[in-house]
């Protein structure tokens, strides 16, 4: 039997496996990545619990079109953080974190 | 269905862990869009069929290829050398295992947590319908602002890559 | 419930199987090709190769990837849109208002969307990330 707490648990575990991985790795593209892990976490407890907050036998749809804004803004946001990270790389030949400690040069 | 849930979250977190420990670049992006698909599955199961379709179409179709784009425009090597202390690797642990336990404690601790899923009607397989008419209804000012938004990543990107337009 | 996904679960099992047979059967048949040094090497005057083998992609690629996903989001928005149309523009009819009253709103939202969005695509044009030198 399925639960609203078996989807809940998988999301913050989902969640974790981001975070473990913001905080370990130091290659700015893996971390990017992981953040799009966490972002999609989220979006799985959002999907549960408007499954499980149903009105008449439908989820409600309030939660959906919320998944669908965040997918959209992570989209527009990746294209921008990429762009950034191209510009970084260009400029310093660098995707290490730990070596992006300076403001100028 | 019990058992596929199981499945689709192994596949997810498995993708998931792969992102994190694989060395190579273009293994973590595979193992996301693996991830991803697990996740996509997911939504399904949930009855979230554009959910889904997006996680799949927007997701897995175009952000992981614009990664692996990233990844082949700045040829980006494997880490040879990962000289992560051993401090990092256990305070992360640490903090993550004591994060993932909070979570789980409380959701477990959450009376609507162990009540099974409800039942749907029948229509709720027309879920693409009921979003566009709750999307196009309620919620067209916010996407009066996605739009602007989108607006302002095109002007982003374009500048940010302007020096190479000459 | 389940059975209505036997034919995606049909054709997941016909692409991997596809994929693995590709796999296996160059594997199999590419034996009698096999390489070895002298093979490699380059013959009588050809040049030895110098750096790496993989060419860095322009960025002009990147440019045209990045301006995909955005506009491909403008398309996801259309899907639900176009679902929903007939329904929303019958009802809209039923009550019968002005072309430019509230029960418009869906019409006129998509179409504010689209044109900030026609908005960004005149932005690029002007800006040459679309020019192909």
């Amino acid at each position: 039997m399925l639960t609203l707490g078996h989807y809940l648990i998988a999301s913050g575990l989902l969640f974790s496996v981001g975070f473990i991985g913001v905080l370990l790795r130091r290659n700015v593209i893996i971390i990017f990545m992981c953040l799009e892990l966490m972002l999609s976490a989220a979006n799985l407890s959002l999907v549960a619990f408007s499954r499980y907050n149903q009105t008449a036998g439908l989820p409600d749809y309030n939660g959906d079109v919320l998944v669908f804004f965040i997918i959209t803004v992570a989209a527009a946001e990746v294209a921008v953080g990429l762009a950034i990270i191209v510009a970084l790389f260009r400029s310093r030949q660098i995707t290490d974190v730990t070596a992006m400690n300076s403001m100028k040069n | 269905m019990t058992a596929l849930f199981y499945f689709f979250a192994f596949v997810m977190l498995a993708g998931g862990l792969g992102v994190v420990l694989t060395r190579s670049p273009v293994t973590s992006a595979f193992s996301m869009v693996v991830s991803f698909l697990g996740l996509a599955a997911l939504f399904i199961m949930l009855h979230a069929y554009l959910i889904g379709t997006l996680q799949i179409l927007v997701y897995a179709g175009a952000i992981m290829v614009l990664f692996l784009f990233i990844i082949m425009l700045l040829d980006l090597k494997a880490e040879e050398d990962r000289k992560i202390s051993l401090f990092t690797v256990i305070g992360g642990a640490l903090l993550v295992s004591v994060f993932a336990s909070q979570i789980i404690k409380v959701v477990k601790a959450l009376p609507a947590a162990a009540e099974a899923m409800p039942e749907l009607s029948a229509s709720a397989s027309e879920d693409v319908k009921n979003t566009g008419l709750l999307m196009f209804t309620d919620y067209v000012f916010p996407l009066q602002i996605i739009g602007v938004l989108l607006l302002v990543a095109t002007v982003g990107v374009i500048v940010l890559s302007k020096k190479e337009l000459k | 419930m389940l059975q209505e996904y036997i034919p995606v679960l049909l054709q997941i099992l016909i692409a991997g199987g596809f994929a693995a047979a590709a796999l296996i059967l160059s594997v199999i048949f590419g034996k009698s090709a096999a390489r070895n040094p002298t093979k490699d090497s380059a013959y009588e005057c050809g040049m030895l190769p110098v750096g790496p083998g993989q060419a860095r992609f322009s960025v002009k690629f990147y440019l045209v990837a990045m301006l995909f996903v955005i506009f491909d989001i403008e398309v996801v928005f259309l899907y639900p849109w176009a679902v929903t149309f007939n329904e929303l523009a019958a009802g809209a009819v039923e009550k019968g208002q002005n072309f430019f009253s509230e029960s418009y709103a869906f019409f006129w939202g998509m179409t504010g969307f689209l044109g900030i969005l026609f908005i960004a695509y005149l932005y690029a044009l002007k800006k040459g990330a679309l020019r192909w030198n």
